[in-house]
């Protein structure tokens, strides 16, 4: 039952395109955002969009001979605002978007770049300015936009392992210059936790299910949380505070909705335990983790346990007759998400009333 | 009937709250665009370095050491070690090398956050002004968060939390405020407020006296000082009357206790230097550079001062001349002051203007009161057949007569246009009014007028009599 609170959620401007969508990103410090997507003939286009009072004008548009799949700007500084791109063929591309021009271009990967995630640009302390790319080629690559051509950190199976396509990256973790972490799911439900520091692998488990994105829920603290959503309907979330050694990190699985893939999981910058999901049915949900009264526990040797809150739904509202594959929360205005859709829309999204959760 | 209801209202809360955050949403847009604008420019962050590039360094300091260092045995080498030199080396390693690129940087990203902070500021004040406080405390929050070391944006808090009667919290921001910037008045003010309401009488009659020592003809200051004074004195009594002290007199204790210490400097004798920089004992006049907070400094252009270079016992004779004068005739003395007055008039000459209105001119008129010269001064820079363009129809008849009395004493001044003044006033508007009120005196100094007119300026007959008549003699 509703109550007052009861956040809402409102397509507030819904637009057409003419082609297949696959991300969408706001710019930082404006009322701008950036589609990534691709033409029928195989282009690939970024466009630019900026929302003045209820519509949206296009200020801005890039073709390409590749399509983009993704894209981020998280290691840009919010003075130069460069967004990095993963296309079809594996390259990766770093965008000044004020002059249309690439200022950073290198193709390590042999396939799609399926994800992408940046960290350090506008954080202070925080670490180098860093991108991860996940590909179809079974490599998670780390790059520093300084240091051209080639990779800082390599992550790829060991010779002779099968290589599974890489569909999730994300960083975290990451609270000081060195420590950093990033996650990685793939298509057979394996999830892995790379630590830069050490460049090892610090955890690992599967999902059963193939990991269609993965998001901590603040990248600049100490782990806290990780939400993984996958295939059939379902997300699990990590409390990534208590490490143990034979059980890992506690979860809590979700499968209530028989809403096909989720496609993604966003956390509202502006408060950490709540997060929007994106599913197969074109349906977001909005969710808030509520924590147990302990995190942790000791057990019978003595050894601590980590454990899972529960997960509360708030609101869910169906915006889209496709799956919804992409959203991005703004950073500077509570509330407000861009969303792209496979049935060629972009959404402005306003959720409202979040601040009462 | 009641859930009817009760979903009717709640459809209609939901549309109110989504209207307000679409209005939000359409002011937060156009924020954005104006930040955005604000940000065109490069900055230059300092940045960890890339990841593999922190190995490759360090085999290279390893060995740099090892090549610096001198043998124990080798005697010559240290003989032309600098031990100097090499302090300060290790000194600077500490400190590692400061390149110049991120000073500049640095130097460009306070400049921005100062215009942030001034943005802020400026929105803040807008609510002080519709006397939204919470929003205001909220926008100088923002710019103490930008800019931490302005006076100002923690004196318009304080104010906020004074009108807030967050008396602890208004103080506070004052203190800071004054820490800042020692001669900010509008923060002593404010404090002397905050510390009144919260009962500290003591202190709040310290910080007046601060602001009267800063601003001598602040009104509102003694007023308030005064009315601090009075109630100080009923308390007083009746804190001796009663054994517990309230907590406002313990806490204008310690400022007691400063002032003790503060009797002893001021008898102390003053040092040669001081006695110098006071100009003790010699006939000067020292001119002593004055700090005034930048919104109580003069508006007026500076004036160009030119300087003159006099050869040092020239000066010195002179002084004494005028000792000797002092000492002995006391008639020379007000000679020597006439001549000050003349000089002073010289000075005032310079900076009048021609006036454009009727209130110019009365502002410069009344300024210069009682100084008949001054006046005088002032009428021969303002051509004749100007005034009935500046007067129009506010000429008052006490002004008339002061101008005429003026024109009348500075006659040898404008030895041949006391006419044009007396024909150009005439030509204001309703002056045949205001020649009805004419007294006797200023009808005589007419009349000496106009044979001065006849006598030097050779003014025909005829123009005489047209003037008689119109000034009604």
């Amino acid at each position: 039952m509703e109550n007052e609170d009861t956040p809402q959620i409102i397509t507030h401007i819904e637009h057409n395109m003419n082609h297949c969508l696959f991300d969408c990103k706001w710019i930082p410090c404006s009322a701008k955002f950036v589609v990534i997507g691709s033409l029928p003939k195989g282009s690939g286009t970024l466009e630019i969009f900026e929302i003045s009072s209820g519509e949206l004008k296009k200020v801005k548009e890039i073709e390409r001979p590749n399509s983009f799949k993704c894209g981020t700007f998280g290691a840009s500084s919010d003075i130069e605002r460069r967004l990095a791109t993963g296309d079809f063929k594996g390259t990766l591309e770093i965008w000044d978007l004020e002059k249309s021009s690439q200022v950073y271009i290198t193709k390590e990967h042999t396939d799609i770049i399926n994800s992408i995630d940046g960290m350090g640009g506008n954080t202070v302390n925080c670490g180098a300015p860093e991108i991860v790319t996940g590909s179809r080629d079974g490599t998670v690559k780390v790059w520093d936009p300084r240091q051209r051509g080639k990779a800082v950190a390599n992550m790829q199976p060991a010779k002779g392992e099968i290589r599974r396509d890489c569909w999730a990256v994300a960083f975290g973790n990451s609270f000081n210059d060195a420590e950093r972490i990033v996650i990685a799911g793939y298509d057979n439900g394996d999830l892995k936790m790379f630590d830069l520091r050490t460049m090892s692998l610090r955890w690992e488990c599967n999902l059963k299910n193939g990991v269609c994105s993965a998001e901590f829920d603040r990248k600049d603290i100490p782990m806290n949380k990780l939400v993984a959503t996958t295939l059939e309907g379902k997300f699990h979330v990590f409390d990534l505070r208590t490490q143990n050694p034979t059980k890992g990190f506690a979860q809590v699985l979700d499968n209530s909705a028989k809403s096909g893939t989720i496609w993604v999981a966003r956390h509202l910058p502006q408060n950490r335990d709540l997060f929007i999901t994106c599913a197969g049915n074109g349906q977001v949900s909005l969710w808030k983790y509520q924590y147990p009264e302990q995190r942790s526990h000791v057990d019978s040797n003595g050894v601590t346990v980590g454990v899972a809150g529960k997960l509360n739904r708030l609101q869910r509202m169906v915006v889209s007759s496709q799956p919804i594959n992409a959203l991005d929360w703004n950073r500077d205005h509570t509330g407000l998400a861009v969303a792209t859709a496979y049935d060629q829309c972009v959404r402005v999204i306003v959720t409202t009333k979040l601040n009462l959760h | 009937m009641d859930k009817a209801f009760e979903i009717q209202k709640k459809a209609r809360d939901n549309v109110k709250t989504l209207h307000t955050y679409l209005t939000d949403l359409q002011n937060w847009e156009i924020e954005m665009k104006r930040k955005e604008a604000a940000l065109n420019g490069d900055l230059e962050q300092e940045l960890p370095p890339v990841r593999s590039k922190v190995k490759r360094e360090r085999p290279v300091q390893v060995k740099q050491k090892p090549e610096k260092k001198i043998v124990a045995s080798d005697y010559q080498a240290w003989e032309k070690f600098d031990a100097e030199k090499a302090c300060e080396e290790v000194d600077m390693a500490d400190l590692g090398p400061v390149s110049l690129d991120s000073k500049k940087s640095n130097k460009i990203k306070t400049e921005k956050l100062k215009e942030e902070a001034q943005y802020e500021k400026e929105r803040g004040n807008s609510f002080v002004k519709q006397e939204k406080w919470d929003e205001a405390i909220a926008c100088y929050n923002r710019a103490i968060e930008l800019v931490q070391d302005d006076a100002i944006y923690y004196a318009n808090r304080g104010l906020c939390y004074l009108k807030k009667d967050s008396l602890h919290q208004a103080e506070s921001d004052c203190t800071e405020a004054i820490r800042l910037d020692p001669t900010y008045v509008k923060a002593f003010q404010r404090r002397a407020s905050a510390r009144e309401k919260l009962g500290s009488l003591r202190a709040a009659s310290h910080d007046l006296s601060e602001v009267i020592r800063l601003e001598p003809h602040n009104m509102l200051a003694r007023q308030q000082l005064e009315c601090i004074k009075n109630r100080m004195g009923t308390k007083g009594a009746k804190s001796k009357s009663s054994p517990t002290t309230p907590p406002s007199e313990t806490k204008a204790a310690p400022e007691k206790k400063t002032k003790i210490v503060e009797l002893p400097d001021n008898k102390t004798e003053l040092s040669p230097l001081e006695k110098w920089r006071d100009g003790v004992h010699e006939n000067i006049t020292v001119i002593k550079p004055v700090k005034k907070p930048p919104h109580l400094r003069s508006k007026r252009a500076l004036k160009h001062i030119t300087i003159q270079e006099i050869p040092l016992g020239r000066t010195i004779d002179k002084s004494n001349d005028t000792n000797n004068n002092k000492s002995t005739n006391v008639t020379l003395a007000a000679d020597i002051q006439e001549k000050m007055v003349f000089n002073v008039n010289d000075k005032l000459k310079e900076s009048m203007v021609v006036p454009m209105n009727s209130v110019q001119f009365m502002s410069e008129w009344k300024y210069l009161k009682g100084n008949d010269r001054a006046r005088g001064d002032y009428l021969s820079i303002i051509p004749p057949d100007l005034l009935p363009s500046i007067f129009e129809n506010a000429l008052e008849s006490d002004v008339l007569s002061s101008v005429l009395r003026t024109v009348h004493n500075n006659m040898d001044r404008f030895p041949h246009s006391v006419a044009a003044y007396l024909k150009n006033i005439c030509r204001v508007k309703r002056f045949s009014a205001l020649a009805m009120f004419l007294s006797a005196i200023d009808k005589e100094l007419i009349n000496n007028m106009l044979k001065h007119c006849r006598d030097v300026e050779n003014l025909s007959e005829s123009e005489i009599t047209d003037l008689m008549n119109k000034y009604e003699l």
